[in-house]
């Protein structure tokens, strides 16, 4: 449906986009990922046509668009800042691309209010001004804006950025849905790595302009291709030379079928925090599963609400374990020791940089 | 009127000028592919082809010529003009005086204006609304209005001269006139731009840190020397250096109150011009006093880069006003307030009575109920050579208003949207009469013109009414254009690039989105435009037609000599009709919101614009 075949966009001196290759399908939720300056929004402002590539193709289905002109591309776009035209009430925003149609006036009447009932914009706010809306109302409204024209492919630059944290997991949630019922190709751009996951079929992680990983939220977060996505997503504890080390000998120790993977000692390796598990008591978790222990102390702990994070001393390092509400009966004071079971399936290991 | 008292708002430029830059960001985004679009589009051409031809013919063409009148006067390089003009024993000591009113009036303005700042904005002063009612009256009357009112009330036939004559027969007539009426005139009248960047500045102020100083014990002494001053500095500085330049070529208060002992630079410019013989002294010395603004408003544009203007605080507490706690100390405030709030309103208030006192019991120094009569704005409405200067200038005024707005809404749009070497150039030559005193290019116009001149047609320019217009629109090109073009920049990107992706096209979404908010601007734009021409002196003494003679000619006219006494009543009652249309002007483009604004925020759409982003 989309393809960046090698794209470059180059500002002076700067390339915040180099050599983006990317495929999107049809009806796909697809994010692009990164902390701010990666080439995010270069991506996607290029693929509305408001910055031409200094090399590179950009496809929809089987049409070049490289050189399109934006109006000229049947995309549909949710900007940052919603974009709403101040000038105009609600009613003329959504009917401005119809009016530039020239869709006969009923007709634009019946496309605005069908496209407000789905995107839950009541009646009576079609005639307000769009100064007097929520933020929240103002996002429905610039989708609404988007979708009126029946794009094939809606694009959405951090629309949810300027809401607040409440509102922004309640949008997110019908954004989601609204997606699923139109079926329309979306590209999301955001920093947030959570909206990334949960709304997101596939998610392309950026830095510094060049892509790092293609792949499944579960992909991203469990098989981080890089150690810049494995820190970006999520938490992470990186495990030191010493603590590979004991976790070898643990291993050495077990009984377990060899086909587990063998970590290497030398490599930049990482360990999500609820991936740990913990215990004061002998092991649970039989050493036939492969599970390797290391043992520690307990240093600290924060209290979530739904889980406690305990940071962990082992060796050199301090490992911080995630343990779920239900398991917090059991809390552990600084300075008990305790026993920390690590799956190597778990481990993500890159080679030095 | 530039030169003596800039239209508040001209001043205002500075911050506009501010807004107006594009950040990096936004001009990084807009990089490839946008010299190829700029020369596809056949608006940018047109609009071009007419503003190089304008910029050439009249702002660059202009200059050269005086240039060359002055240096070159038969073709070769020649400092005779610079000969004759130090070989002259008046021209000297008219440039003497004009540096000494400059001195004089940067350091007299500077303390009235820091004062009606803080009596009106910082502390707590009984009734500073009223207070700044008056304080605020020289928005809406300056220039040769001014300096004619002042002249009608205290020179020598004025009525309060002639009061005091009653009581005192030995009195000199002229006592209001020479270098201290000069400097108190203009002291009090050019504070406007005190009141309004200097306003602004301290509103900037973070009151929280003014807070924090009184928890440590500050005084409120101590607290505005320390705090708020050093804040107000960079503004301080830009507001001086203005005061300067408008001390340096001042024309209608020295030649109204000036007398004999007091003739100062610009001035002795309208009278040399007049003779072929004198007129490269006349040039020259205009030269001198364009120079002189060049250098010191980048010595200004250099300290501005300089200075931290506003508060660091992300979010800054608005200020609140503060009490003078010693009560001997607020007691001589507020004595000191009234007492130049009366400065203030005298002349105010007596005009507005004398436009319906009859013109013989001004001149006698006696009024009583008798003297009341509508006979002066009669005579104004129904005598056709009364009404007709002032429907010159309003005609004037209006065309030259809306045709620069008009002209430069393409023009600012094209610059906006396209940086480049070639739409630099032409922003900086645009930007030429803003360091240009008016006299200087309302010369060079009459010298340039004065033959068949192949950049219009061969045609002569000098002499016909044409020429004041042309003059209107250049001088007012500058506030124009900066104030435009902060108003395209206000408009954020996001919104034509949202039209675009809707499926309009450039044009369509310049028509359909852009135009809509800044027009409200655009508006304001030219009602202050309008209102600052109403009542030019400085560029119509150069370039009026004897037939279509302009307000500020006819106002100066009735100052001179006792021939034209009949004519005082008339001039009054022009200044009343001058000061409720400049002031009904002001209430519309600033009045409605907050006093102290600019022009910056004239527009509700364009500051809607700015909420819907947050």
């Amino acid at each position: 449906m989309i393809r960046f075949d090698d794209v470059d966009v180059t500002f002076g001196e700067h390339r915040a986009v180099r050599g983006l290759s990317l495929e999107i399908q049809e009806g796909e939720f697809f994010t692009l990922l990164g902390p701010s300056g990666c080439g995010k929004t270069t991506a996607l402002r290029s693929l509305a046509g408001f910055i031409q590539p200094t090399a590179g193709r950009i496809f929809i289905g089987d049409r070049d668009v490289t050189n399109v002109a934006s109006e000229k591309r049947g995309v549909g776009m949710v900007f940052q800042n919603y974009a709403l035209f101040p000038s105009m009430n609600v009613r003329e925003n959504i009917a401005f691309g119809l009016a530039v149609r020239k869709t006969p006036k009923a007709e634009q009447r019946r496309l605005v209010d069908e496209v407000a009932d789905r995107t839950g914009l009541a009646a009576s706010q079609l005639d307000k001004n769009v100064a007097e809306l929520s933020g929240g109302q103002q996002q429905r409204v610039a989708i609404a804006r988007a979708l009126v024209l029946t794009p094939k492919i809606l694009l959405l630059d951090e629309p949810l950025s300027n809401l607040d944290a409440k509102l922004r997991v309640q949008l997110r949630e019908q954004l989601k849905q609204l997606q699923h019922d139109v079926g329309v190709t979306t590209v999301y751009v955001t920093h947030d790595q959570e909206e990334a996951l949960t709304l997101s079929d596939r998610i392309a992680v950026l830095d510094a302009g060049e892509l790092q990983q293609v792949g499944t939220p579960e992909e991203i977060y469990d098989r981080s291709a890089t150690s810049f996505v494995c820190r970006f997503i999520g938490e992470s504890n990186r495990l030191t030379p010493a603590v590979l080390r004991r976790l070898r000998e643990s291993a050495a120790a077990s009984t377990a079928a060899s086909d587990l993977p063998v970590l290497a000692e030398d490599a930049e390796s990482y360990v999500r925090p609820e991936k740990v598990s913990v215990t004061v008591e002998a092991p649970a978790w039989g050493a036939a599963e492969g599970i390797l222990s290391v043992d520690g102390t307990v240093e600290g702990r924060t209290y979530h609400g739904s889980h406690s994070v305990y940071t962990v001393a082992v060796d050199d390092a301090r490992l911080r374990v995630s343990v779920p509400g239900s398991a917090a009966a059991k809390r552990w004071e600084p300075g008990t020791r305790v026993t920390l079971g690590i799956d190597p399936r778990w481990v993500l290991q890159y080679p030095e940089a | 009127m530039a030169l003596f008292t800039p239209p508040p708002p001209e001043a205002d430029e500075l911050p506009a000028a501010a807004a107006a830059l594009p950040s990096p960001r936004r001009r990084r985004r807009r990089g490839s592919g946008q010299a190829r679009s700029m020369l596809r589009s056949p608006m940018v051409w047109i609009t071009g082809v007419a503003v190089l031809w304008f910029a050439a013919a009249f702002l660059v063409l202009p200059n050269l010529t005086l240039l060359g009148t002055t240096f070159f006067p038969d073709g070769q390089f020649s400092l005779r003009a610079v000969e004759k003009l130090v070989g002259s024993e008046r021209a000297m000591r008219t440039l003497g005086n004009s540096f000494l009113l400059a001195v004089t009036l940067s350091i007299t303005v500077n303390i009235v204006g820091v004062f009606i700042v803080l009596v009106t904005q910082y502390f707590r002063v009984r009734g500073s609304r009223l207070l700044w009612l008056g304080y605020a009256t020289t928005l809406i009357y300056g220039g040769i209005v001014l300096a004619a009112g002042y002249n009608f009330i205290y020179g020598r036939f004025g009525f309060v001269t002639n009061l005091a004559l009653n009581i005192w027969p030995d009195l000199n007539r002229d006592w209001f006139s020479g270098y201290f009426a000069v400097v108190f005139v203009m002291t009090f009248a050019t504070t406007t731009n005190h009141m309004l960047f200097l306003s602004s500045s301290l509103a900037k102020i973070d009151f929280a840190s003014i807070e924090a100083a009184k928890l440590m014990g500050a005084s409120t002494w101590t607290i505005l020397r320390r705090i708020v001053l050093p804040v107000m500095r960079p503004m301080l500085f830009a507001v001086t250096v203005l005061t300067f330049l408008i001390g340096l070529g001042a024309l209608t208060a020295p030649l109204v109150l000036g007398g004999p002992d007091f003739q100062t630079v610009a001035p002795l410019i309208v009278d040399l011009s007049r003779s072929p013989v004198t007129r490269d002294i006349a040039a020259l010395l205009a030269i001198v006093l364009g120079v002189a603004t060049i250098i010191l408003l980048a010595v200004m544009n250099r300290a501005e880069k300089n200075g931290v203007y506003f508060s660091v605080a992300k979010v800054a507490t608005p200020i609140q006003k503060q009490r003078i706690p010693n009560p001997i100390a607020n007691a001589v405030v507020h004595v000191l307030a009234y007492l130049v709030w009366l400065i203030y309103l005298i002349p105010v208030v007596l005009i507005l009575l004398f436009s319906f006192v009859d013109a013989r019991s001004i001149l006698a120094g006696s009024i009583t109920l008798d003297s009341f009569t509508l006979q002066n704005y009669i005579t104004v409405f129904t005598t056709p050579d009364a009404i007709r200067p002032f429907v010159v200038s309003v005609v004037y005024s209006a065309l030259a208003s809306v045709v620069v707005v008009v002209g430069l809404l393409f023009v600012a749009r094209m610059l906006q949207r396209y940086r480049n070497p070639l739409t630099s150039l032409i922003e900086y030559v645009l930007h030429i009469p803003w360091i240009l005193p008016t006299v200087l290019i309302a010369l060079g116009l009459v010298m340039t013109f004065d033959k068949p001149n192949a950049w219009v047609g061969g045609a002569v320019l000098t002499g016909t009414p044409m020429l004041l217009l042309v003059a209107y629109i250049i001088i007012k090109i500058p506030f124009t254009l900066r104030l435009l073009k902060a108003a395209f920049a206000s408009v954020p990107d996001s919104l034509e690039d949202a039209s675009r992706i809707l499926g309009a096209r450039s044009l369509t979404a310049f028509r359909r989105v852009v135009i809509p908010l800044v027009i409200p601007t655009a508006a304001a734009i030219t009602a202050l435009n309008f209102n600052s021409l109403l009542d030019d002196y400085d560029a119509a003494i150069f370039l009026y037609h004897p037939l279509y003679k302009p307000l500020g000619v006819a106002i100066q006219e009735s100052t001179r000599g006792e021939n034209n006494l009949d004519a005082m009543p008339i001039t009054f009652v022009y200044t009343v009709l001058l000061m409720v249309i400049m002031g009904l002007v002001m209430y519309f483009v600033y009045g409605r919101g907050s006093r102290a604004g600019g022009p910056r925020r004239p527009s509700r759409a364009a500051r809607r614009g700015g909420e819907t982003r947050a």
